[in-house]
């Protein structure tokens, strides 16, 4: 949108409405009887807890200057329950029936673009825990009444599980986009069941850690700020990347769906890692990098499992989308659509995260078993994921690309097991087996009793990768040229039709 | 608005739903799209209304293409599917009115349009009821009435007098009669052949996911039964005389197979209207007394049953 445009929009403002989805959603869930039943069940709870609480206070003779506190703590709990897994249960259920391709109606007949499709599933999911916030707080300002918890220690905690209830939410709907059969969707969410509920667990833990320590008191401090709107930031940063890649999951195949997530990858890549450099020097304790060295890792070795998944050919749409100016080529290589692109990108930026934390923390970088244990094992990443592609290619070339991933991962496991097997076979396998040299398998690195031959890992590993890099070679040069705009062409006129003489009824 | 369907193909697996399909049809068109089931009749609708990506080939609306711009041919072509409404928690009203909103429809317009979908569909008396507690008739009116609701130029419609009862038909039928009057480029696909002959201007035979016949309806009759059979009756207590009149037929130019019916005699026309007169004329002369002669052409029935072989795949 331009100057003009945005200017438009906000003198217009008597005609904003509200995102059609969350209107939708709303009407549905104040019907529903699971929202309604659930609301009901919550509140009962939280009113059979207060009475309880009462009732064997009234037994005691001085007064309970935690009361309030206790009670709290059992109110969050009841909420933590009620939000962090029931909210996002149903939203991801939700979004899973309406994303299914027999049921047509909402993402695939409606003008409505992905963004504000799952900005308004992700809305109306905030807006379901406003509600389920909203019926707690009288019994939250009851028990801030009866002393043991202050205010500030109130709203802190709500806060807080306000925002990952957000997350959970969004990965919710993250889940329940993934273009899946019934099954897999049923494991999806069993899986998100089970893991929400393991959550609930930690954030409950804390929730009564802060309480028991109270903030008021050091709100005044600059160390609680930045301890405040770092874990803001994160939380965002979380919900923002399973936000752009249910986008992702929900746009046309034609469109250009890498870009927005590769770009917002890169930004949080670095706009995380300045943060994380902020702490470090602030607390002078260079370990603290591994907060954001761990993350990232993982989040790279999962994309280069999406990236090598792309297909090779662009739609016409991204090839209409790519610069003209060769310079301005090379970094659209990178984020456009395309599993070459794709693993150029994965790679430039693993290198960056290694290269980042070996130059800024060589304490770190240069001498730790782990950072080392990390490049080999980040080297055979690229070796599995290169030599699925190379077997892809090579001897798949007319099945999907999405297979690429899946093969890769076999190739992966057939490293990783292929040494134990032939160990079986030459009756020489025992427990200890795991513990000792297996060039090829990556678990290995981590299973070693000696950690020094690590170093014999990473050999092997970027030996492996120059050889799959020669392979590879030809289809990324490939890859490389095609990555050009389409040619100029008229559409073509059809002459198929009733009255057309040139119609196959007549041929 | 002109939809061109070019040479479009979709596989799943192994199977070849369709197979390098193309034809086109215009606004104010009502193009009928026949089929035994499994014939891909479905799967080239959905891929005209973005839901399907083709496996190779392309829809063009009026240029757009529905592979490279679904968001821009979304705005072009509502579609009808076969299933009937999913929310089944919203009253129609709410039903209309979200898709109103999701088609950027504001304020006023909005409330407008729905009120005009509902008159113009006739859900205005169950505007209030629930979606589960409509029946399959009001369903696939309110269904229609959200394809309509952003005014698009093209309709495609599955089957949507499937399970309908004779007054939704004919009420159905009326409905694209006046969607044609207003320009929109209609394709329908539908098992009740007879109905389509009426209302569509064109036809699509598709069998195995090939074109079998396409054509203005005319043109597909023309050409796949180019005889006419004729009918002739005679005066009651005549009928003493239709081995003359046999006779007298075989021996007329264009005039082939005569025989009788059921006191009627049928032949096979192979000429065209004039001929048709000169035997009338002839028989006139001949001072038979003839109380009927009409021709029959083959209906769309009898041509799909003809070219199809009810294969499916």
């Amino acid at each position: 949108m331009n100057l003009a445009g945005i200017k438009a929009h906000f003198s217009n403002w008597r005609e904003w409405e509200l995102n059609p989805i969350v209107v939708k959603e709303l009407r549905q869930a104040v019907r529903s009887w699971a929202v309604t039943g659930m609301l009901l069940l919550f509140l009962t709870g939280l009113f059979i807890i207060s009475l309880l609480f009462l009732i064997f206070q009234s037994f005691d003779v001085g007064p309970d200057m935690e009361l309030g506190g206790e009670m709290f703590s059992w109110f969050t709990g009841i909420l933590a329950v009620a939000s962090v897994i029931f909210i996002p249960l149903y939203m991801g259920i939700r979004v899973a029936a309406e994303r299914q391709e027999n049921n047509p109606d909402l993402f695939y007949v409606s003008t409505l673009s992905p963004t504000r499709i799952i900005l308004g599933k992700f809305l109306c999911g905030a807006y379901m825990a406003l509600l389920f916030f909203s019926a707690c707080m009288p019994f939250m300002a009851f028990s801030n009444i009866l002393r043991g918890v202050d205010l500030p220690t109130i709203f802190y905690i709500l806060f807080h599980l306000f925002l990952i209830v957000c997350a959970v939410n969004m990965i919710a709907i993250f889940l329940a986009c993934i273009p899946a059969s019934r099954p897999f969707k049923v494991f999806f969410t069993f899986c998100g069941f089970v893991a929400s509920f393991w959550l609930v667990f930690p954030v409950i833990a804390l929730s009564l850690q802060v309480l028991r320590a109270g903030v008021g008191t050091t709100m005044g401090s600059g160390n609680f700020w930045a301890e405040t709107l770092t874990q803001i930031a994160l939380g965002a940063a979380v919900t923002g990347l399973f936000y752009v890649m249910a986008v992702a999951l929900v746009s046309p195949l034609s469109s250009n769906r890498a870009l927005p997530v590769r770009i917002y990858i890169s930004v949080i890549w670095l706009l995380t890692g300045l943060l994380c450099l902020g702490w470090v020097r602030k607390a002078g304790h260079a370990e603290i990098v591994y907060a954001w060295f761990i993350p990232m890792f993982i989040l790279l070795l999962a994309s280069l499992v999406v990236v090598i998944s792309n297909s090779d050919v662009l739609s016409h749409r991204v090839r209409r989308a790519i610069p003209k100016s060769r310079l301005m080529q090379y970094p659209a290589f990178l984020f456009f659509n395309g599993a070459a692109g794709g693993l150029l990108w994965v790679g430039l930026m693993m290198a960056a995260t290694f290269l980042a934390v070996d130059l800024l923390f060589p304490t770190i970088g240069n001498t730790s078993n782990t950072s080392l244990s990390l490049k080999a094992l980040a080297a055979y990443a690229f070796d599995y994921a290169l030599t699925g592609l190379f077997i892809h290619r090579t001897f798949f070339p007319h099945r999907p690309a999405k297979l690429t991933g899946l093969i890769a991962a076999l190739v992966a496991a057939a490293c990783c097991l292929m040494p134990s097997i032939v160990l079986f076979f030459l009756n020489e396998l025992t427990w200890n087996s795991i513990e000792g040299l297996e060039l090829g398998n990556a678990f290995n690195i981590y299973s070693m009793r000696d950690d020094s031959r690590i170093i014999n890992h990473v050999y092997f590993s970027l030996g492996w990768f120059a050889l799959m890099v020669l392979l590879n070679a030809p289809w990324f040069g490939r890859q490389v040229r095609n990555f050009v705009q389409p040619p100029a062409v008229t559409p073509p006129v059809i002459a198929y039709g009733p009255g057309n003489p040139t119609s196959p009824a007549g041929r | 608005m002109k939809v061109q369907v070019k040479n479009l193909r979709k596989v799943f697996g192994k199977t070849v739903a369709v197979d390098n399909i193309s034809f086109s049809f215009d606004s104010g068109h009502v193009f009928g799209f026949v089929g035994p089931n499994g014939a891909g009749k479905t799967t080239t609708m959905r891929i005209i209304s973005t839901i399907e990506e083709p496996t190779s080939g392309d829809v063009l609306l009026n240029g757009t293409s529905v592979c490279e711009e679904p968001e821009l041919a979304r705005r072009i072509v509502g579609y009808v599917p076969d299933t009937l409404p999913a929310h089944a928690d919203m009253t129609v009203y709410e039903y209309l009115d979200f898709y109103g909103r999701a088609y950027g429809l504001r304020g006023k317009k909005r409330a407008q349009a729905v009120a005009a979908i509902e008159e113009f569909t006739n859900v205005g008396g169950i505007r209030d009821k629930h979606l589960k507690a409509l029946s399959k008739g009001m369903k696939q009116r309110v269904t229609l009435g959200r394809a309509l609701i952003y005014d698009p130029d093209v309709l495609v419609l599955d089957e949507p007098a499937a399970g309908l009862d004779p007054r939704a038909r004919v009420e159905l039928r009326e409905l694209l009669t006046l969607l044609s009057e207003r320009k929109k480029a209609i394709l329908i696909s539908s098992h009740i052949l007879t109905e389509l002959t009426e209302i569509c201007n064109g036809v699509v035979i598709i069998e195995r996911g090939k074109i079998l016949e396409t054509g203005t309806i005319d043109e597909v009759l023309k050409k796949s039964a180019p005889r006419r059979t004729v009918v002739v009756r005679l005066l009651p207590g005549s009928e003493n005389q239709n081995p003359q009149l046999i006779r007298e037929l075989l021996q007329t130019p264009f005039v082939e197979n005569a025989r009788e019916v059921v006191n009627e005699i049928q032949f096979e026309l192979t000429g065209d209207d004039s001929a048709a007169c000169d035997v009338l004329e002839k028989l006139i002369e001949k001072k038979f007394r003839i109380v009927e002669f009409r021709q029959t052409r083959a209906n769309l029935e009898d041509i799909f049953m003809k070219v199809t072989k009810g294969g499916v795949q």
